[in-house]
Parts: structure tokens; C-alpha cells; sequence
């Protein structure tokens, strides 16, 4: 399909927000039903004692479940769009599908975990399973959705040379890693040790040492996306958002030509500049943890 | 004896050079696994293998793209295609993370390879938290890890040029040469940031790091080996199996 700029500009703005609601909402998933790094605290806590309500899932690594969970998606839209059935419907059915897909194995998985856990004495609490399980869902049809209609966008109206499954598992994988590598970090290195002070930086004598009381009563799986869904979930959705943007924006503009590729390095040049930026910010705001030697020398 | 077209044997090379781009570009990008997810290594908090595949994927995308858009381009372009959606990728992923362990976790970045930055000269041994082995993604390891999904983008942008060449002569898998070209560089970029991940024991900070030089000549050969069998294996694909 031909595009004019403005409708391809209107195309790409709306594949950008929908990879940000997908970013924003894969990284809230594996808060809430954690899985990934910081999942290895939560695994970890029983053997250190520290007995805890917080779901336990970890599927595989990020990229693979959610890589598996769009191509699930992105397969049942394809056949139904075979069969003829309306685009947006047919995106639906295949999102909800691979959504209870991810329940069966969010679930097996957790029964699993705290079943090989036996012998430090951590409880399967059901009711955790009751209500965490359809927020994981939930979560997983949204983000499913979101890819599926990227593929779908990709492949139906600018034509690319992949099929709708094959690009859902592509973006299920990227959103994954960004998820695993951005999101993850506030759920593992803040809020499982948020009675630590706010910048100490973590002790690995600390690990397995995890939070378990929440803001009331115990913690559980919805109190970490609560607090998730603050900062982390966001800085995700950014990620790639920005990811599904940028790769594309310079082609639609300039062509496929050199000047394309030359603004693509520009874009990543100022990101450079913007990361050192919050380096020093950061170091300013918080400054060093120890004191430079001829500090010490001079005081003494 | 049976004469080899020099064809295929350039393929099968340009494959296995691909390979191993993709192999020492995985040695750039500074993943610090689990430790980093809670701020105890420096790097990004993922792992090698799906950090290295999530960037290298979406170069797929983009040098597929401009391969379809325009089938003239050069084969630098492509590459060049590719560079440039894995370098967007991680750049986004890698600011975003910052924001994260900035304003998010609130720790100053540090590597715990080096005293001082090479590319900024600001020390890090003092921002270095206690118990910690570095935390944050420093300008030394930024950089890094961008010319690393540079590599890594090229890598794959040239086994699908390569691929898709070949696929389409094809009498059998022709008209799919797209996605059979698309799902083999797949599998070649899994194969080759899985070997490196051996090497670097699941945490490397980049170039800077010790642990660069000591492991890269090995994953680089182990990898150039493993993908020439990779390419003989997907210019056997084309011809089908009788």
C-alpha cells in the first residue's frame, strides 16, 4: 500500500503508542506475576528464611514468554484473517488466545516453583493464584494486542517481507529485553528492597532478603505492580516506544537512502549525550560513596 | 570430483563472517544478568543471549525493509539498515534503563573494571557501592554497547542479504524467501550470542573490560567455525533436501 507522509507519519505515531502501551504493560506483567531477574530474590527468600505472598512464576526469560505468547497471538490472528474474519476482531480472538495460554503456564509455573520448594517451608497460597493469575492475564492480553497490531500494521499496510506471526515474535522478543532490562530493575533493586535506604546501593550479602510487608498487611504481587506502575512500567513503555519509532522514523522521512541511515546514528548520538546527562546529574545529586583519598587526608 | 560453485562458497563465508560479527558484538554490549537487575553490576540487567537477539531482531526488521523497499540497494546499505535499528533498539533500552537506576533506584552509574572512564575521565572507584561490583550504565559502557548493536545489526542485515539472494533463485522456496532468509538469521543470531555468553560467564562490561580481550579470540573462532556449518546448512536448504 502507498502512503503519503502524513499518513505515513500518522501510521508510525500510531505504532509508536501502541508499542508503548505494550513496553508500559509487559514490564507491570512480569512485576506482578515476577518473572525474570528479579525473580531470583523471590526464589531465593524461602532458603534465607524469609517465607513471602508474592506470586512466583518466571515462565522462561522475558524475550522467550513473550515472544512465544505474540507469535501464539499473531499465529490465530493470521488463520483467522484467512478465514476472512474483520482485522480487529480477528487480533482480539488471537491476543485473548495466547493470553490463557500464558495463564496455563503462569500458573503450572507457580504451582511448580513453590512446589520444588517444599523443604524451606513456603506455602501455595491459593488465593494468591485466584486473583494474581487473571491480572497476569490481563496484563498479557493488552501487551499480545498491542504486538499483533503492530505485525498486523507492519505487514498489512507498509508491506513488509514478513508475515504477521514471525514479526509478532520478533517484537515479543524485543519487548521482552526491554522489559527484562529496563522495567525489572526498579521492581529487583527497589521495591524488593525498599526498606533499605533509597540509593545505598544493594549488598549482595543482601540477596533473598526481600520486602514482605506491603503499605498494609502483607506484600503481595499486586502491591509491587502498584508501585511499578509508577516508574517502572512507564520508563519500559519509553523504551520501546522510542525503539519502534526511531527505527522507522528516518526511512519514512528521508527514504531509503544514506540520509536515513545518517539521522538514525544522529538519533543515537544525542542519547548518548542525553545518558551522560543523567550521569551527571546523578552524580551530582548523590555524589561519591567514598571519600577520595586526599579528602581523607586533608580533614585529617 | 564435483566442482563447487565459488558462489556458494562465498555465501557460505559471508554467512560465517556474519556469525561472527554477531559473536564479538555480544562481547560489546555490557549485560550485567541478575546482579544488575539489582544494581550490583555494572551493565544492563538482562542476559547476553536476549539482550543481543532482542536488538539484533529489530535490525532485522529495518535492514528487511529497506531490502524490500529498495532491491537495488547496495549491500553496505542493508548492513548500514540493520546497524541502525539495532543501535536504535539498544539505545533506547539502555537510556530508559538509566532513567531507572538514576531517578528510579537512585545509584550513581560506576564501573567496577576501571578508575576512570576512558571516553569522559570521570573516576568511578568512588561511586562504587559497597558489596557491589559497579552499578549503572557509565558513557564508557553506553558507547560500547552501541558500537556492539552496530556490529550485531550489520551482522544479521548481511546473512538475510545473503539469504534472500539465494532463497529467491530458488525453485522450491522462492516465493517465501523472505521468511525462510528472515527465520534462518534468526536461528544464526541465537547460535552465535549464545556461544559468546560461555565466554563471558553472563556478565561483560564492553570493550574496557578485561574479560574483552581474554575471551574474544575464542568465542570469535569457536563462532566463525559454528556458522560456516550454519552456512552450509542454509545453502543446503535452498537446493531442498533430494
Amino acid at each position: 500500500m502507498v502512503l503519503d507522509l502524513t499518513m505515513s507519519m500518522a501510521i508510525l505515531a500510531l505504532m509508536g503508542a501502541l508499542a508503548t502501551i505494550a513496553g508500559c504493560l509487559e514490564d507491570l506483567e512480569s512485576d506482578v506475576g515476577s518473572q525474570s531477574n528479579p525473580n531470583s530474590q523471590v526464589q531465593l527468600a524461602p532458603q534465607m528464611g524469609f517465607l513471602h505472598r508474592i506470586y512466583n512464576k518466571a515462565i522462561s526469560g522475558e524475550p522467550i514468554s513473550n515472544g512465544l505468547s505474540a507469535v501464539t497471538g499473531g499465529t490465530v490472528t493470521a488463520v483467522l484473517l484467512s478465514a476472512k474474519f474483520y482485522p480487529l476482531t480477528a487480533i482480539v480472538i488471537g491476543a485473548l488466545i495466547a493470553a490463557f495460554i500464558y495463564g496455563i503456564y503462569a500458573t503450572t509455573s507457580y504451582a511448580g516453583r513453590v512446589a520444588s520448594q517444599t523443604r524451606f517451608k513456603q506455602p501455595l497460597y491459593m488465593d494468591i493464584m485466584r486473583y494474581t493469575t487473571p491480572s497476569i492475564i490481563a496484563h498479557n492480553f493488552i501487551v499480545n494486542f498491542c504486538l499483533v497490531a503492530i505485525a498486523y500494521i507492519q505487514y498489512e499496510i507498509l508491506g513488509y517481507p514478513f508475515t504477521i506471526p514471525f514479526l509478532a515474535l520478533i517484537w515479543g522478543i524485543s519487548v521482552g529485553a526491554i522489559g527484562s532490562s529496563v522495567g525489572d530493575v526498579h521492581y529487583g533493586a527497589e521495591r524488593e528492597f525498599q526498606n533499605r535506604e533509597f540509593g545505598c546501593g544493594l549488598n549482595t550479602a543482601l540477596s533473598g532478603r526481600i520486602v514482605r510487608k506491603a503499605e498494609s498487611g502483607l506484600r503481595n504481587s499486586i502491591d509491587n505492580v502498584w508501585f511499578c506502575a509508577k516508574f517502572g512500567g512507564p520508563a519500559t513503555g519509553i523504551g520501546l516506544g522510542l525503539t519502534v519509532f526511531f527505527s522507522s522514523w528516518p526511512t519514512t522521512l528521508f527514504g531509503y537512502t544514506w540520509n536515513a541511515i545518517g539521522v538514525g546514528v544522529l538519533i543515537v548520538a544525542v542519547m548518548v549525550v542525553l545518558n551522560r546527562l543523567v550521569e551527571i546529574n546523578v552524580k551530582n545529586a548523590y555524589g561519591p560513596y567514598k571519600e577520595e583519598k586526599n579528602e581523607k587526608e586533608v580533614k585529617a | 570430483m564435483v566442482a563447487i560453485d565459488p558462489t556458494i562458497i562465498t555465501n557460505i563465508l559471508l554467512i560465517a563472517i556474519s556469525g561472527t560479527l554477531i559473536c564479538i558484538a555480544v562481547h560489546f554490549i555490557p549485560v550485567g544478568g541478575a546482579p544488575a537487575a539489582m544494581a550490583q553490576a555494572t551493565g544492563i540487567g538482562t542476559g547476553t543471549v536476549e539482550l543481543a537477539a532482542g536488538s539484533g531482531l529489530v535490525g532485522l526488521i529495518t535492514a528487511s525493509y529497506m531490502y524490500a523497499n529498495e532491491p537495488t540497494a547496495s549491500m553496505v546499505l542493508v548492513l548500514a539498515a540493520g546497524a541502525m535499528g539495532s543501535m536504535v533498539m539498544l539505545a533506547s533500552t539502555m537510556f530508559a534503563g538509566s532513567l531507572i537506576y538514576a531517578f528510579g533506584v537512585g545509584v550513581p552509574f560506576a564501573s567496577a573494571q576501571i578508575k576512570k572512564d576512558p571516553i569522559t575521565g570521570t573516576r568511578q572507584d568512588i561511586y562504587m557501592s559497597k558489596g557491589t561490583q559497579g552499578q549503572g550504565l557509565p558513557t564508557v559502557c553506553f558507547v560500547s554497547g552501541i558500537i556492539g548493536a552496530a556490529l550485531g545489526g550489520a551482522g544479521g542485515g548481511l546473512i538475510y542479504y545473503v539469504l534472500v539472494k539465494l532463497y529467491s533463485q530458488s525453485v522450491l522456496i522462492g516465493p517465501s524467501a523472505a521468511a525462510v532468509a528472515g527465520v534462518f538469521t534468526m536461528g544464526v543470531f541465537y547460535v552465535n550470542a549464545v556461544i559468546p555468553s560461555y565466554g563471558v560467564g553472563g556478565t561483560i562490561e564492553g570493550f574496557h573490560d578485561p574479560k574483552f580481550r581474554r575471551v574474544l579470540p575464542k568465542d570469535a573462532f569457536t563462532s566463525f567455525v559454528v556458522s560456516m556449518i550454519c552456512g552450509v546448512v542454509a545453502v543446503m536448504i535452498g537446493g531442498g533436501l533430494i
